[in-house]
């Protein structure tokens, strides 16, 4: 495949944004609180959106309900490389696309079961190393580290750790050999 | 500079100055002032009381911003500290920066260090084992290093003296290399670590021993420790934080509030030791000169008696900044040998794997310790073709936590109710004794001096053809071991680490019988100035396959009351 063809392969699945980057950006406040990050409040919202698909709210609260897209933005922006960030951003910045070339519609125009289904798919994505595989590759990268940080925010937040499984720092006498069946936990449900 | 002498020469008086406050300064300090010796102890780094200056002890886990893992900017920012297991979000102000205090890495040394009141001590990881003549007699049996002036039973009841002070878990195993001693209830092993040194016991005839690794940290009951204002261990695993029960010993729990009830200690943080002043005239050490950490003026404190506790190598730094007429080369440095013979352990090699038995069991609450070999290998006699051994950890457990497929409100009810269970998994890390030899250093930079005009300390270690053959060793022995208990998914690893990261640096002020190939006697004070002495890491003449700390207790604890008996005979 030649340069102009790759090209043309990566526009058509990122929808442009590969061959005019920053055109999202001139029109929007980049967020300032992330500052390594050029992210905007539409990304975050996006972002928020995927979480809320992630864990969404139900008998006891979910993600959005927990500042859980900050947490993830803050990670990101702290924790991540340099390299880790920019295929981290480049994700976020061609999942839009990709929902709506794969699931034929806007990520937000998708039913819960929509959502779900698709991003199973899109955690699902490795890619390879053609130009259509490294935008593919980002997108997984971007939502398996979404996954992982909602996970992380939500299980580590004050709400779950003190009302719903609170955390004891002190854990009592060590057993070394608990019958599992012994162990009668009441089932929290969600 | 400054000179800040203005008090009067008598306020700066002491009968004994401490340098350090870590594991055995605080030690040093403790006994002198039980036996009413006006001590004075310095501290290069800011003061830390006891619960007051634990900033993190209570937090949970949510309330830190990155949950403990440390920034990519921190990182970047101290390559060397970042690589050290403790230093996270929840205990990094305990630990020196890269940036702040430089020194010389001839070859790569990863130098972990922790300046403030209680030093290290607050951080340590608490594993307290005895060591044995097998230890001590080494050198001389495997003709390296130089033997070692003292034995056993010299040092034994100061095992004895400063475990029931300091507070230690354990069992009574009666193993050769690993004495018994006073010991607090043991922690158990778990259900699997108890089949697996079940396993060895018979697969080696008796000869390679899993126990439970002894831990200094009170167990059982905490009613001997009432009088230092401590407690029980609640298991809580957040030590390096700094215990509001003082469960584990650190300096500041315990020898400093102590050695400060019985009005005869002062304590001088913030005061960075530049040299030991030695009188010409007098033939003996009078006091330390000093340079405030802050204000960076020059002040001198005077004492009969000096112990040098200010941590392995940077006791090697400051004989070595400790230069006269009588001694150019460093304080009490006739030899030479200041600085040379420094060693470590070889903590490189790893091997982990599963185990599907015990599939019905799991473990609840915590501990704060886990499963040990003591050393089996050449302990009777020479029967490799490396010399000395290797002690390893050994810890099993249960991988549990939720099924983390999938996502929505399935994903969400697995992780509020995680009840899936992995199999056990099982893990070692190897802990080689390594032979402190000429070519290994430390000595003072040329050029490069650090923010109070003191010299750098340049270091020079590395490991040699003995330690490449241990790795593989433990690497080959621990596969067969793993293999003979069923164990699966064998994984062996050399990180290749550089030294330093064990953090049980030693030697340099090695002890020895003949001044001419040694720095300190059997008493642990200087050949040449017998009014100083060192009994920290610095002193070791070898370095064995046992945690060092406890030794450090003991010898700091021994030399404090032989210093008091030598100053009555006056």
């Amino acid at each position: 495949m030649n340069r102009r063809h790759a090209l043309r392969h990566i526009a058509l699945i990122s929808g442009g944004l590969a061959l005019i980057p920053s055109c999202d950006f001139s029109k929007e406040d980049i967020l300032a609180a992330y500052e390594n990050l050029k992210i905007t409040a539409t990304q975050k919202a996006l972002l928020a959106a995927i979480s809320d698909s992630i864990i969404p709210a139900g008998e006891i609260k979910g993600a959005l309900d927990l500042a859980v897209p900050d947490f993830i933005l803050v990670m990101v922006n702290d924790c991540f490389t340099q390299e880790n960030q920019e295929k981290f951003t480049a994700g976020l910045q061609a999942f839009p696309d990709y929902a709506e070339k794969t699931a034929g519609k806007k990520f937000a125009d998708l039913s819960s079961k929509e959502k779900e289904t698709l991003l199973v798919q899109g955690l699902a994505l490795t890619g390879d190393e053609n130009p259509e595989g490294t935008v593919l590759a980002q997108v997984g990268y971007f939502l398996s580290s979404t996954k992982r940080f909602t996970i992380q925010g939500y299980m580590v937040s004050e709400y779950i750790q003190t009302e719903i499984i609170p955390y004891s720092l002190i854990p009592g006498e060590y057993n070394g050999a608990v019958l599992i069946s012994d162990l009668q936990k009441p089932r929290v449900n969600g | 500079m400054a000179n800040l002498n203005l008090r009067s020469t008598q306020e700066r008086t002491y009968q004994a100055i401490v340098v350090g406050s870590g594991i055995s300064g605080a030690w040093a300090a403790k006994e002198l002032c039980d036996l009413g010796v006006k001590t004075l102890m310095i501290e290069r780094g800011p003061d830390v009381t006891h619960l007051k200056d634990y900033p993190t002890t209570n937090m949970l886990p949510h309330e830190f911003p990155h949950r403990g893992q440390l920034t990519e900017k921190i990182k970047e920012e101290n390559p060397v500290i970042s690589k050290c297991y403790a230093f996270r979000e929840d205990a990094m102000h305990f630990f020196v920066k890269d940036a702040e205090h430089p020194y010389v890495q001839e070859k790569p040394f990863d130098w972990i260090r922790g300046y403030q009141v209680g030093g290290k001590s607050l951080m340590w990881a608490r594993q307290v084992q005895r060591w044995s003549d097998f230890d001590f007699e080494g050198p001389a049996r495997d003709g390296f290093a130089v033997d070692w002036p003292i034995r056993y039973k010299d040092i034994e009841k100061w095992y004895s003296h400063v475990e029931k002070f300091a507070g230690v878990s354990g069992f009574k195993d009666g193993i050769a290399q690993l004495p018994d001693g006073e010991f607090l209830p043991g922690y158990d092993l778990n259900v699997v670590e108890k089949y697996f040194a079940e396993t060895m016991k018979k697969e080696y005839g008796g000869e390679r021993h899993v126990i439970s690794a002894r831990c200094a940290h009170i167990h059982g009951s905490a009613e001997a420790f009432t009088a230092q204002g401590r407690g029980s261990c609640q298991n809580r695993n957040l030590c390096q934080r700094g215990c509001p029960f003082g469960g584990y010993f650190s300096s500041n729990s315990s020898t400093i509030p102590w050695a400060l009830k019985t009005g005869n200690l002062t304590i001088r943080p913030d005061a960075v030791v530049h040299s030991v002043i030695y009188d010409e005239a007098k033939g003996k050490a009078t006091g330390v000169r000093i340079i405030d950490r802050l204000t960076k003026e020059v002040e001198e404190f005077y004492a009969d008696v000096l112990f040098i506790n200010a941590a392995a190598l940077n006791t090697n730094a400051i004989l070595l900044n400790s230069t006269s007429t009588r001694f150019p080369n460093g304080l009490g440095n006739d030899s030479g040998v200041l600085g040379k013979y420094v060693a470590f352990h070889n903590y490189r090699a790893r091997v982990s794997g599963e185990y599907e038995g015990h599939a019905e069991y799991t473990t609840s609450g915590g501990r704060p310790t886990s499963g040990y070999f003591p050393r089996f290998r050449n302990v009777y006699k020479q029967e490799t073709d490396f010399l000395r051994g290797y002690a390893a950890g050994f810890s099993a457990g249960r991988g549990h936590g939720p099924n983390t497929d999938g996502i929505g409100m399935d994903l969400k009810n697995n992780l509020l109710n995680p009840d899936s269970y992995g199999p056990w998994h099982v893990g070692s890390h190897m802990m080689g004794e390594t032979l402190p030899k000429d070519s290994n250093y430390v000595a003072l930079d040329g050029s490069l001096k650090d923010e109070w005009g003191i010299p750098q300390l340049k270091v020079s270690m590395d490991y040699d053809d003995n330690d490449e053959k241990m790795v593989k060793d433990y690497l080959e022995q621990m596969t067969e071991m793993f293999t003979k208990a069923g164990f699966t998914n064998i994984q062996t690893s050399d990180s290749k680490q550089a030294p330093g990261l064990d953090i049980h640096e030693m030697g340099g002020v090695r002890m020895g019988k003949d001044p001419k190939t040694s720095m300190l006697n059997a008493n642990h004070q200087l050949h040449a100035v017998p009014n100083v002495y060192v009994t920290d890491g610095s002193s070791m003449t070898s370095t064995s396959t046992q945690n060092p700390s406890l030794t450090y207790m003991a010898f700091a604890a021994r030399a404090a009351h032989h210093a008091v008996a030598e100053s009555k005979k006056k």
